[in-house]
C-alpha cells in the first residue's frame, strides 16, 4: 500500500467527516439561535387588537395599546382633513417619502395616511426620542405653536410639531413623520391593528 | 521566555498569522504538548471514552444551561410555570430542556464508567494519585450541582427532596440545625433557598468544575495516561525519546473520539427524542405536579444516580449502630494486638475507639447515617493509599480478585435498585449487609489486595492491530 | 476482562428486571385507555369536553388556546366553539373560580390539568389509562360533602362532573379468599340511574377526554418523535462515516 493511497482515504474521509460535521452544526445551531426568537407567550401579548370605532365622534381621539405601544385613531373632520393640503410646504417630509417600510404602509401612502380619509391610525410616538406627543387639535395662535397652526399635535419633550396626518414640520428635533402602524378594517365599526390584508 | 521568531515576508497569511500568534501565546506549543506530541498509550479500549464523553456532557450541560437561562424564572412562584414555559412557548425550548434533563443523567451514566475505568485499571495508582484525587472533587461538585439542579423546576419531588435532603445536615450535633438554617435561607425549603441553589447551579459550581477539570487534565499530562495493561509506556522508548507503545493523541485519539462522541450522541438523542422521562427515571413523574408545601408525596426517592448512597444513608439504624460498634471495636482490637506500631499509637488507636463507640452510643443513627453516606463518597479519596496490590490492573490480579470487583459492582447496582424501593424489611437488611460490603472493600483492602497470586504483567502492552 | 464482565452481566440479569419508576399510588388497577393520540378527530372532541367540563373550576394554565391548532382546528373555530374564559385565542386557558372559595366549596383548590397527565404516569400504567380509570369509577356516597366517590381515588374532593353523561352506578363488590383471608374484589358495575350516553359512549367520550389531556400535558411529542428520526439517520449516517475516518487513521498502527 502507497503513501498516496493511504492519504486519499484519509482525506476522503476527513471532507465526509467534515461535511457531515458542518451539516450537524448548523441543525444544532437552529433550535439554539430560534429560542431567541419571541416565544408564544411574547407573540400573544403583541397579538393583534380589535377596537370598535362606531363611538368615536368626529374630532374624537381614541387610544388603544398595541405591543406596550400607545396607538391613536382619529376621527378627523372636513375642515382637518383640508388643512392637511395647506400645511404641505411647512412639512419635512409630506409625501411620506422616508423609510416608508417602517413607517407608512403602502395603503397609506396618500396625502390623509390613512386608507379611509376620516380615520387616522398611528403610533403616539415621536420619532425624536420616544416621548408620546400631545393633542393640538385646536386650530389658531397657541402658546408654543405658529399663528397659523392648522391643528395637529406638539411634543412636549423637545417641541416636535406634527400635523393631522402624524407628519412631521420642518426643522423640528423629529426627523421621521409618525409610524402608521399595519391595520385593517374587519367593518365599517370593526379595526383590527396589528394585522393588514397582506400579512 | 521564547525568542521571537520571524518568518519570510512571502509565507502565506495563515502562516503569518499564527507565527503572530506563536509570538505572543504558546499556541502551537500547547497544541504540540498536549495533542499532537502528547503520547498515548495505543491499546485504549471502549472504557477510554468516558472521560472525553465527561467533557462532552459537560459542554452540552453548559450550552443547554445557558439558553435554559434566558427563560427560567428562580422564583418559587413562577419557576414551575417558567420551565413549562421553555416547554410549550419557547420555540424548540423543549428540546433544550430534554437535552438538559438528559444530559444531567448522562453526566452520571458516563462519570460512573470513567471511574469504574479508573478503578480496575489501577489509573489511581502512583504517581497519578493527584488525577485521582482531581476526579473525587470533580465527583463531588457534580453531585452537588446536580443537586442543586434538581431544585429548580420546583415539583414535589424538587421541593421534598431537597427539603429531605437539607434536613439531614441537621443531624450533626451541636451545629446541625444553624448550619440547616445558614443553607437553608429560611426556617422551610423556601424561595430563598431557590435563589441561592440557582446562583450556586449556575455560577458558582460550575466555575469550580471547570477548574477542577483543567486541574484533572493538566495532572493527567504531567504523568501521562495509564493503560488497561497497568504497564507504563514510558520505561520502554525509542531513539527519539517517544513511547514505544505510545501514539500521539492527535490524530490517533482525536479521530476515535470522534467516533465515540458520535456513537454516544447515538443514545443520547435516541432518549431524548424517544423516551425522555426514560421510564420516570430520568424526569421523574411527581415533579409534574408543584411543589406543595403542606402535601409530602407517598414515596420521596432521590434521583437514580444517589441511590446506592441514599440506601446506605437509610441502612443506618438504631440496630446497625451495634453492628457498626462491634465492627469499630474488632478493628481496634485488631490494630492493638496485631499491629507493628509503636505502644504510644496503639494507645492511641484504643482511646480514639472508645470516644468513638461512645459518640456511637450516644449521638442519634440519623447523624450516623449522613456520616456514612458522606464516608461512601469520600473513602474513595483513599483509594490510592488503599491498595497494595503489587499489579495495577485487574488484567493481572488474582482471579478471586475481579469476582471480587464483580461483585463490588453488582453491590453497588443493588443498593441502587434499593434505594427507589419504598423502605422494607427485607431491603433494609440487605442494604446493610451492602453497606458493610461496600466499606468493607476499601477499609480493608490494604489485606485483601496483598493476598492471592498476581500474574506476570508484560513489559510491553497488548496490542492487536485493527 | 471477559470473566468480569459475564459475573457482571449474570448476576445484574438475575437481580434486576425492568422496573419503571414509582408515582403516587393508592387506589386500584387502572384500566388500559384507548390509545387515540394519533386520531385527531378524538383529540378535538376531547377539547370540546375538556372546555365545557373541567374548565369551570379547574384551569390548564399553561396551555395556549390557540395550540389547538395542533390537533387540527383552526383559529376561527376555535374562537367561535371553545374561547367561553377569554376572548383572544393567543391566551392560556386560565380558570375564573377564586382558588379561596373554591377551597371552601371543595377543601382545596382544583390543580392545574395542563401536565397531569405526565404527573400521573407510572408503574400502573400511563397518566391517560390512570385518568381513564378515575372518570369511569365514580359511584354514588351520601357519606360524602359532594355525594360522590372513587374507586381510583378514593375520597376525592371532586364531584362527578361527567355523571349526567355517565348516570349513577354502583360498584358491585364480591368476597373472595386470598393470601388466607377474605378481601372485597371488584366484580362489576350496577347502572343505578341511566345517562344521555350508553355505557360504549361514555367510555369512548372518556377515552376522547383523556387523550386530549395526554396530548395537552405533552404537546410537542409528535414533532419530538418526527425530528427524531431524522436526527437518528444523520448520526447514523455520520457514526459510519466517523468509523470509517478512525479505520483510515488506526491502519497505521502496529
Amino acid at each position: 500500500m502507497s503513501d498516496t493511497t493511504v492519504d486519499n482515504d484519509k482525506r476522503t474521509w476527513l471532507i465526509a467527516s467534515g461535511c457531515a460535521g458542518a451539516v450537524g452544526g448548523a441543525a444544532v445551531a437552529v433550535p439554539f439561535i430560534s429560542a431567541f426568537s419571541p416565544s408564544e407567550r411574547a407573540k400573544a401579548a403583541g397579538a393583534a387588537v380589535e377596537v370598535d370605532i362606531s363611538a368615536i365622534k368626529p374630532g374624537e381621539k381614541l387610544t388603544v395599546e398595541w405591543r406596550g405601544k400607545p396607538v391613536w385613531i382619529i376621527r378627523r373632520t372636513p375642515e382637518q382633513l383640508e388643512a392637511l393640503k395647506k400645511v404641505e410646504s411647512q412639512l419635512a417630509d409630506p409625501e411620506s417619502k422616508r423609510n416608508p417600510a417602517e413607517l407608512t404602509p403602502e395603503y397609506a401612502r396618500n396625502q390623509a395616511r390613512s386608507i379611509k380619509p376620516e380615520f387616522f391610525i398611528g403610533v403616539g410616538i415621536c420619532s425624536h426620542l420616544g416621548c408620546s406627543p400631545s393633542d393640538k387639535f385646536q386650530m389658531g395662535p397657541q402658546p408654543s405653536l405658529p399663528d397659523d397652526w392648522q391643528g395637529g399635535f406638539f411634543c412636549p419633550c423637545h417641541g416636535s410639531t406634527f400635523d393631522m396626518a402624524g407628519r412631521v414640520y420642518k426643522n423640528k428635533p423629529a426627523p421621521d413623520n409618525l409610524e402608521v402602524p399595519p391595520h385593517m378594517y374587519l367593518s365599517d365599526t370593526r379595526l383590527l391593528i396589528g394585522e393588514d390584508k397582506k400579512a | 521566555m521564547a525568542e521571537f521568531k520571524d518568518v519570510p515576508p512571502n509565507a502565506p497569511a495563515a502562516e503569518k498569522a499564527l507565527n503572530w500568534i506563536d509570538n505572543r501565546f504558546p499556541l502551537s506549543k500547547l497544541f504540540k504538548e498536549h495533542m499532537s506530541e502528547y503520547y498515548a498509550p495505543k491499546n485504549f479500549n471502549f472504557l477510554y471514552f468516558f472521560g472525553v464523553l465527561s467533557m462532552v456532557v459537560l459542554v452540552i450541560q453548559i450550552l443547554t444551561g445557558i439558553f435554559l437561562v434566558m427563560h427560567y424564572k428562580p422564583d418559587a412562584d413562577e419557576a414551575f410555570a417558567s420551565v413549562e414555559y421553555i416547554m410549550r412557548d419557547v420555540p424548540w425550548g423543549w428540546q433544550i430542556r430534554y437535552m438538559h434533563s438528559t444530559g444531567a443523567s448522562a453526566f452520571f451514566v458516563v462519570v460512573y464508567l470513567h471511574m469504574f475505568r479508573g478503578l480496575i485499571y489501577g489509573s489511581y495508582r502512583k504517581p497519578r494519585e493527584l488525577v485521582w484525587l482531581f476526579g473525587c472533587a470533580i465527583f463531588l461538585a457534580l453531585m452537588g450541582e446536580a443537586f442543586m439542579g434538581y431544585l429548580l423546576p420546583w415539583g414535589q419531588m424538587s421541593y421534598w427532596g431537597a427539603q429531605v435532603i437539607v434536613n439531614l445536615f441537621s443531624a450533626i450535633p451541636l451545629i446541625g440545625p444553624d448550619l440547616a438554617l445558614l443553607i437553608r435561607g429560611d426556617y422551610v425549603v423556601g424561595d430563598a433557598t431557590l435563589n441561592r441553589f440557582f446562583s450556586f447551579h449556575v455560577i458558582a459550581v460550575p466555575l469550580v468544575l471547570l477548574g477542577l477539570v483543567v486541574a484533572h487534565i493538566i495532572a493527567l499530562h504531567e504523568v501521562g495516561s495509564n493503560n488497561p495493561d497497568g504497564v507504563e509506556i514510558k520505561a520502554k522508548k525509542d531513539a527519539n525519546g517517544k513511547p514505544l507503545d505510545g501514539i500521539p493523541f492527535h490524530p490517533y485519539y482525536s479521530v476515535h473520539d470522534l467516533m465515540g462522541i458520535i456513537g454516544f450522541l447515538l443514545v443520547f438523542c435516541a432518549i431524548i427524542f424517544f423516551a425522555p422521562e426514560f421510564g420516570g427515571y430520568f424526569l421523574e413523574y411527581n415533579n409534574f405536579i408543584p411543589a406543595d408545601p403542606l402535601k409530602t408525596p407517598l414515596h420521596i426517592a432521590p434521583v437514580w444516580y444517589f441511590t446506592p448512597y441514599y440506601s446506605m444513608l437509610r441502612a443506618i439504624t438504631s440496630e446497625m449502630m451495634y453492628g457498626l460498634i462491634i465492627c469499630v471495636l474488632a478493628a481496634a482490637y485488631l490494630g492493638a494486638t496485631r499491629a507493628k506500631i509503636s505502644s504510644m499509637l496503639k494507645g492511641v488507636v484504643i482511646g480514639a475507639a472508645v470516644v468513638l463507640v461512645a459518640l456511637m452510643l450516644a449521638i442519634d443513627a440519623k447523624f450516623w447515617g449522613v456520616v456514612v453516606m458522606g464516608g461512601a463518597v469520600v473513602i474513595l479519596f483513599f483509594l490510592p493509599w488503599l491498595d497494595n496490590c503489587a499489579v495495577k490492573s485487574i488484567r493481572y490480579r488474582p482471579d478471586w480478585h475481579v469476582y471480587l470487583y464483580a461483585l463490588f459492582v453488582l453491590n453497588f447496582f443493588v443498593l441502587g435498585y434499593l434505594g427507589i424501593q419504598p423502605p422494607s424489611a427485607i431491603g433494609e437488611r440487605v442494604s446493610q449487609i451492602g453497606t458493610l460490603f461496600y466499606f468493607g472493600f476499601f477499609l480493608l483492602m490494604p489485606w485483601w489486595s496483598r493476598m492471592g497470586e498476581t500474574k506476570p504483567v508484560p513489559d510491553r502492552v497488548n496490542f492487536a492491530a485493527h | 476482562m471477559k470473566k468480569f464482565i459475564l459475573s457482571v452481566i449474570l448476576a445484574l440479569t438475575s437481580a434486576l428486571t425492568a422496573m419503571p419508576a414509582l408515582a403516587a399510588g393508592g387506589g386500584i388497577p387502572l384500566d388500559k385507555a384507548p390509545n387515540r393520540l394519533n386520531d385527531l378527530g378524538a383529540l378535538q372532541n376531547g377539547a370540546k369536553l375538556f372546555v365545557n367540563y373541567c374548565l369551570n373550576c379547574h384551569a390548564a394554565s399553561y396551555m395556549r388556546f390557540n395550540r389547538l391548532t395542533d390537533i387540527g382546528l383552526t383559529e376561527q373555530q376555535i374562537k367561535d366553539n371553545l374561547l367561553f374564559t377569554t376572548d383572544k385565542v393567543g391566551e392560556t386557558m386560565k380558570v375564573a373560580m377564586d382558588p379561596k372559595q373554591a377551597k371552601d366549596w371543595f377543601g382545596g383548590n382544583p390543580p392545574d390539568l395542563t401536565v397531569i397527565a405526565r404527573s400521573r404516569s407510572g408503574a400502573g400504567g400511563t397518566g391517560a389509562d390512570y385518568l381513564y380509570t378515575y372518570l369511569r369509577t365514580y359511584y354514588r356516597d351520601d357519606s360524602k360533602a359532594t355525594g360522590w366517590n372513587n374507586l381510583a381515588f378514593p375520597n376525592v374532593g371532586m364531584p362527578h362532573v361527567l355523571w349526567e353523561l355517565q348516570g349513577q352506578r354502583k360498584p358491585v363488590f364480591e368476597e373472595i379468599q386470598a393470601h388466607g383471608h377474605a378481601t372485597q374484589v371488584l366484580k362489576g358495575w350496577e347502572q343505578v340511574t341511566p345517562g344521555t350516553l350508553s355505557p360504549l359512549e361514555y367510555d369512548s367520550a372518556v377515552a376522547d377526554l383523556v387523550n386530549y389531556m395526554q396530548w395537552m400535558s405533552d404537546p410537542t411529542q409528535a414533532t419530538r418523535v418526527r425530528v427524531g428520526v431524522w436526527v437518528m439517520l444523520y448520526l447514523l449516517v455520520f457514526f459510519v462515516i466517523a468509523w470509517r475516518l478512525n479505520a483510515a487513521y488506526w491502519k497505521d498502527i502496529r
